[in-house]
């Protein structure tokens, strides 16, 4: 009997030992999602035959000697606006709901190629931007954790199918901390890499300078595996990096002396107040890196707001631009909390546009400054646990100053670590942010930490 | 203008543009924004100006010219 819950390394080892049966392995995910995914609603559409297909075909070439490697017959889920050809890729919406794309998206072929089966396309916030949302096509994914709260978003059903065990690992896409808000909610490893990491060809467009692809899984080490295959210079992708690509799993040794980590206390203790059981987990999470070798010194920056106020003002124009035409032509067919956040972006001026991005050289640079003596910097993920799913204003985002968006401004690779667990038994998290390009010592930070902490051993209990 | 405590250096509520004003920044758009909705943005349009504030800042004209054109092949 295939366990409900195993992450992608421990599934890949089983699986290259052929102790475990990638066709077994995907029907005990189909029969878990038949058993929970109607509470859930985390996937917009299973697909169980051609993943079924996919998983035999894997089988058959790992008996043949042709083991790929550790995604090799382990399912995930995809985002919807990661294109899949000839299955319909919708963004979670009316507009594209018989879209359907004729080829992959570059990191989905990548995926593919290195033996993932993909299992189906999860719920996402309505073109990555609105929701949690009750008026679209399909309902809004739910917590694994306590299904009357909120996922976060936008990669909701990824946070939601990964926590559920419904797939060891899928893709998110971050913005302004769209892979880390829900990762921080549903207790994941959520990796926003560097901008041009990833290639962003063949993904639904929200913001074109912010857009960040990347993994979602239970474990640093996961997230890892998934980046190895998703990484790499794609020159259909204009934001594509053509830099090497490191061996991040073989680096993850579990020895991080002499990191040199920033504390930005201010993001979560001033600028976007965190709850105490958030600021605990910090707190005890700096000890742990202490621990292990690490120095800590307090980091100061710009206000939260300032960032957010940059991020947020190039997020809406670049989005704005993509959906002026069918806003104008099929206002209505969107969720009203899309819509009317577009409407906002109405709002902005082509000149107030070129400032956002002169304003983000100005951080960025004071961010390179501020981590020239630094190999790492840590803040929170989220300012608490998840809220209720109706509890959410349309327009939160601008309500308090996101946490994540300042590592969409700089490009820089980002990722939201698991700390513990509040009063009613739901995940909290710290955030990681690293250098350009080097997502490697931030996975073996946060890798360290989950092998010196007990939190990856907790799942949520779902008797639904 | 008005700052929540708690937020510390957060949000600043300014005045905000005008139901007019917002009015007519949506007909340009020509969007066609049913009017519960129209009243929802109007009253959350000073987020936008609150915005525009922080990153216009004073600059020298030459500060900062992020927007460049790579020319293709360059």
């Amino acid at each position: 009997m295939v366990p409900d819950f195993l992450t992608i390394a421990e599934a890949g080892a089983l699986i290259g030992r052929r102790e475990l049966s990638p066709v077994e392995l995907t029907e005990s995910r189909v029969a878990r999602i038949e058993r929970l995914d109607g509470q859930l609603h985390s996937f917009i559409r299973v697909l169980r035959e051609p993943a079924l297909a996919a998983a035999r075909a894997a089988e058959a070439e790992i008996m043949a000697g042709n083991y790929r490697g550790p995604l090799h017959g382990i399912p995930i889920g995809l985002k919807d606006i990661y294109e899949t050809a000839g299955v319909p890729t919708t963004g979670h919406s009316k507009i594209l709901i018989d879209h359907v794309p004729q080829q992959d998206a570059t990191s989905v072929r990548l995926l593919t190629d290195a033996g993932a089966i993909v299992l189906g396309k999860l719920a996402t916030h309505e073109f990555a931007l609105g929701g949690p949302s009750f008026d679209l096509p399909w309902p809004p994914a739910r917590n694994p954790w306590n299904t009357s709260r909120f996922t976060g978003g936008s990669s909701s059903g990824t946070g939601a199918a990964v926590a559920a065990g419904l797939v060891l690992g899928g893709t998110g896409s971050d913005t302004g901390g769209s892979i880390r808000g829900p990762a921080a909610f549903c207790g994941l490893a959520g990796l926003k890499p560097s901008y041009g990491r990833i290639s962003r060809v063949g993904i639904l467009p929200l913001a074109f300078s912010l857009d960040h692809a990347g993994p979602m899984a239970w474990t640093a080490e996961d997230c890892a595996i998934m980046l190895q295959a998703m990484a790499g210079h794609d020159p259909a992708d204009p934001a594509s990096a053509d830099r090497p690509v490191p061996d991040y799993r073989a680096a993850l040794s579990g020895d991080i002396k002499g990191l040199r980590i920033g504390l930005i206390r201010h993001f979560y203790e001033n600028d976007n107040p965190a709850d105490e059981a958030t600021r605990q987990g910090i707190t005890a999470a700096v000890n742990v890196f202490e621990g292990l070798g690490c120095s800590v010194r307090e980091l100061r920056l710009s206000p939260l707001a300032e960032w957010a106020a940059c991020g947020v003002m190039i997020m809406l124009s670049e989005a704005y631009a993509i959906h002026q035409a069918t806003l104008r032509e099929r206002f209505g067919d969107y969720g009203e909390l899309f819509r009317d956040r577009m409407a906002l972006a109405a709002l902005v001026s082509g000149g107030d546009y070129v400032q956002a991005v002169r304003r983000r050289r100005e951080l960025a640079a004071e961010f390179g400054t501020a981590m020239a003596d630094l190999d790492l910097a840590i803040t929170a993920a989220a300012p608490g646990e998840a809220p209720a799913i109706d509890a959410v204003g349309k327009f939160v985002t601008f309500e308090r100053p996101m946490l994540t968006m300042p590592f969409n401004v700089t490009g820089t690779p980002a990722m939201s670590v698991c700390c513990g667990y509040s009063a009613a038994g739901l995940p909290l998290a710290f955030q990681l942010a690293g250098k350009p390009f080097d997502e490697l010592t931030v996975l073996r930070a946060a890798h360290a930490y989950e092998k010196a902490t007990s939190w990856r051993s907790v799942r949520p209990h779902l008797d639904l | 203008m008005r700052q929540p405590e708690h937020w510390g250096d957060g949000i600043v509520k300014t005045q905000g543009m005008t139901r007019a004003e917002v009015e007519a920044a949506l007909a340009r758009a020509g969007l066609e924004v049913p009017e519960r909705e129209r009243a929802e943005i109007a009253a959350a349009a000073h987020f936008i100006e609150e915005m525009a504030r922080r990153v216009r800042g004073k600059r020298a004209m030459g500060a900062e010219p992020a927007h460049i054109f790579p020319p293709p092949g360059a």
